[in-house]
């Protein structure tokens, strides 16, 4: 056993390399075409605080939710804010806006973050 | 006494450059360490870090994080979820700890040397904490799979698998090697914090969540989530300094950097995450699949990202799309293959519903790898389980260090990119991987892969048994299949 190099495979180099999913790759690649911003938080109190006010920070704007159970993706087009008085009035505590980061895994977009707001944005629209 | 915000002084405490009057500028920063790259130290100091953190403020975020994490393992060690787990998430588990735990220390050595090397203050700043974050890693990551070694030792590679010369140690090793170990400052936030942190942990951290929290393990989903919160903060570190080298002439390098980065995490995810996402962790337990979280993770989220902050997509973005609905379905067929060669036990993930599964996420998967696990299958059911195992080695790629790939079946493309360099023959398993290698032959050249070392006669006796005794595995830690071939039942009855 395990003894010899067996040369299992075949085919020349320099030819393009193709397989039954080169039509499926053209939908995979419709998936980068999206303008999405948004915070990725871990589930609980304050992922859901910040459903209720990315709605209420972010008015006119249509909010999408995607409930992971482990974790919640909030997102809109653009430019997302989240204000600290907001999630203050959402969770029913005091609140600085540094608390985010406990449950902050992740993020589309890009980040922009002070004491009394949080912004998620893209620079460019595709 | 009202307390200023950190906006109104944190950019004059954080400028902490000073002109050096005992030592030159080079001496205190030398190239090879910081890879300013001909960058004038002033085009540095414009380095504006988007997530800023100052150190009160980190100690108390930190705190409040682990008392979440460590408090969810402690009320939950009595709910014995793992002796009631399925086999192939505790191998998802042990896969995952072997190959992350001890790279997390590695990462803050990388984070070091931003932090001490990096000619932008705002960096160093920034990595002081993320050099203490992966110290948080290593260790959470160490203590939780400890209070599961007296249950077998498998467990134990957590701690043990990058200290040994096992494949796919030799895999990520050479992978972190190279993205962070041996990279300067700028590198490191380029490789590592940019290309890697940004993106692939998210598929390792989240996804891997998604699926834990499904399967009922929020132990795990609590830990990995809460260290992804460190990651997506130091992170960071890479788009101002992208920014830099941009506004600076420098797309080009830093491009490259990205290229060769995103690439190299592709492949070593293809082995690592791939399978268990798609095979070992149980059918119920599948939040999406792992070609649905690519898409999610890496194409809609990362890859988005890259192209606002000025970059282009990289040159092998089409190979990459396609490479989606195949890689990770040969890597998983290659550890099951040989899997007396890891420290886990694979799941094989193929009984008639998983294939079904398989087949909606992966139309044509039947056709193609179906036809290989059809003939396992076979001789399994007709009493040859020898014929099972490896007979033979499989040629490895001497970039990714994993084997080399591709669709067999119907849908036959299986092909070795060669490449003599300097009288040396030198196998690949994709362009991409070989153009890694081109963009930067002495890098990468004198390393000898699993194959090349069986053939230069490190391994000894040349078999089998050398091969596991040279790979640290003794019995007790070799894989076998996760459910004892149980899952054949489903087969055998078929066919009564
Ligand atoms: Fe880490
Ligand atoms: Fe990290």
């Amino acid at each position: 056993m395990f003894s010899r190099l067996k040369q299992w495979f075949s085919g020349t180099e320099n030819s393009k390399r193709e397989g039954k999913g080169s039509a499926m790759a053209t939908q995979n690649d419709d998936r980068l075409k999206n303008n999405k911003v948004g915070p990725v938080l871990r589930s609980g109190d304050m992922a859901d605080a910040a459903v209720d006010a990315a709605e209420i920070d972010n008015p006119g704007k249509e909010i999408s939710v995607e409930d992971m159970r482990a974790y919640l993706r909030i997102s809109t087009d653009g430019e997302l804010i989240l204000k600290r008085e907001t999630m203050e009035e959402c969770l029913g505590r005091p609140f600085e806006m540094k608390e985010l980061e406990v449950d902050l895994s992740s993020f589309a977009g890009q980040i922009d973050i002070n004491t009394d707001r949080a912004r998620f944005y893209l620079n460019t629209a595709l | 006494m009202t307390l200023l915000k950190r906006e109104d002084w944190y950019d004059l405490t954080r400028a902490t450059n000073w002109t050096p009057k005992y030592v030159s500028e080079d001496e205190l920063f030398p190239e090879e360490m910081s890879g300013a790259r001909g960058i004038p130290m002033e085009k540095w100091e414009t380095y504006d870090e988007p997530y800023k953190v100052t150190y009160p403020e980190y100690v108390s975020t930190q705190r409040e994080k682990d008392a979440g994490a460590y408090s969810v393992k402690a009320a939950l060690e009595r709910s014995r979820f793992l002796d009631n787990a399925d086999p192939g998430w505790i191998s998802t588990m042990q896969a995952h700890y072997g190959a992350i735990a001890l790279a997390e220390y590695a990462a803050s050595t990388a984070e070091a040397r931003m932090c001490r090397f990096s000619k932008a203050p705002g960096n160093r700043n920034m990595a002081t904490f993320g050099m203490l974050d992966e110290v948080r890693h290593g260790q959470a990551q160490l203590y939780f799979p400890h209070s599961y070694t007296r249950r077998n030792r498998q467990w134990d590679w957590a701690h043990k698998a990058l200290h040994t010369n096992e494949w796919g140690a030799i895999a990520a090793r050479h992978f972190f090697d190279d993205m962070m170990m041996t990279r300067d400052a700028i590198g490191v936030s380029i490789m590592l914090t940019f290309a890697f942190e940004t993106g692939f942990t998210n598929m390792q951290f989240l996804g891997l969540a998604a699926d834990a929290a499904e399967v009922g393990d929020h132990t795990f989903a609590s830990l990995i989530s809460s260290i992804q919160t460190d990651e997506s903060r130091h992170a960071q570190q890479g788009g101002p300094a992208l920014k830099i080298l941009i506004e600076n002439g420098k797309k080009k390098d830093a491009q490259q950097m990205v290229d060769v980065a995103f690439w190299r995490a592709w492949k070593l995810f293809s082995v690592l995450t791939g399978p268990i996402m798609d095979y070992y962790t149980p059918l119920e337990g599948r939040k999406l699949s792992f070609k649905e979280f690519m898409l999610e993770w890496i194409v809609a989220q990362f890859e988005r990202q890259i192209l606002d902050l000025g970059l282009d997509r990289p040159w092998y973005w089409d190979e990459f799309m396609r490479a989606l609905d195949e890689t990770h379905h040969g890597m998983h067929l290659g550890v099951w293959y040989w899997r007396p060669t890891v420290w886990w036990n694979p799941s094989a993930g193929v009984t008639p519903e998983e294939r079904d599964w398989l087949e909606e996420k992966y139309p044509g998967w039947n056709d193609t790898w179906g036809q290989c696990w059809d003939v396992i299958i076979d001789n399994l059911k007709n009493g040859k389980p020898e014929l099972t195992g490896p007979e033979t080695l499989p040629v490895v790629c001497n970039m990714s260090n994993i084997p080399i790939v591709g669709t067999p079946g119907n849908g036959w493309n299986v092909k070795d990119y060669q490449l003599e360099h300097e009288g040396r023959l030198y196998h690949f398993g994709s362009e991409p991987d070989r153009w890694c290698f081109q963009v930067d032959p002495e890098r990468y050249k004198g390393h000898l892969n699993f194959i090349d070392r069986f053939l230069a006669g490190h391994v000894q006796p040349p078999d089998l048994m050398g091969g596991l005794k040279y790979m640290g595995l003794a019995p007790g830690e070799m894989g076998d299949d996760a459910h004892n071939y149980e899952w054949m039942s489903k087969y055998a009855k078929a066919a009564s």
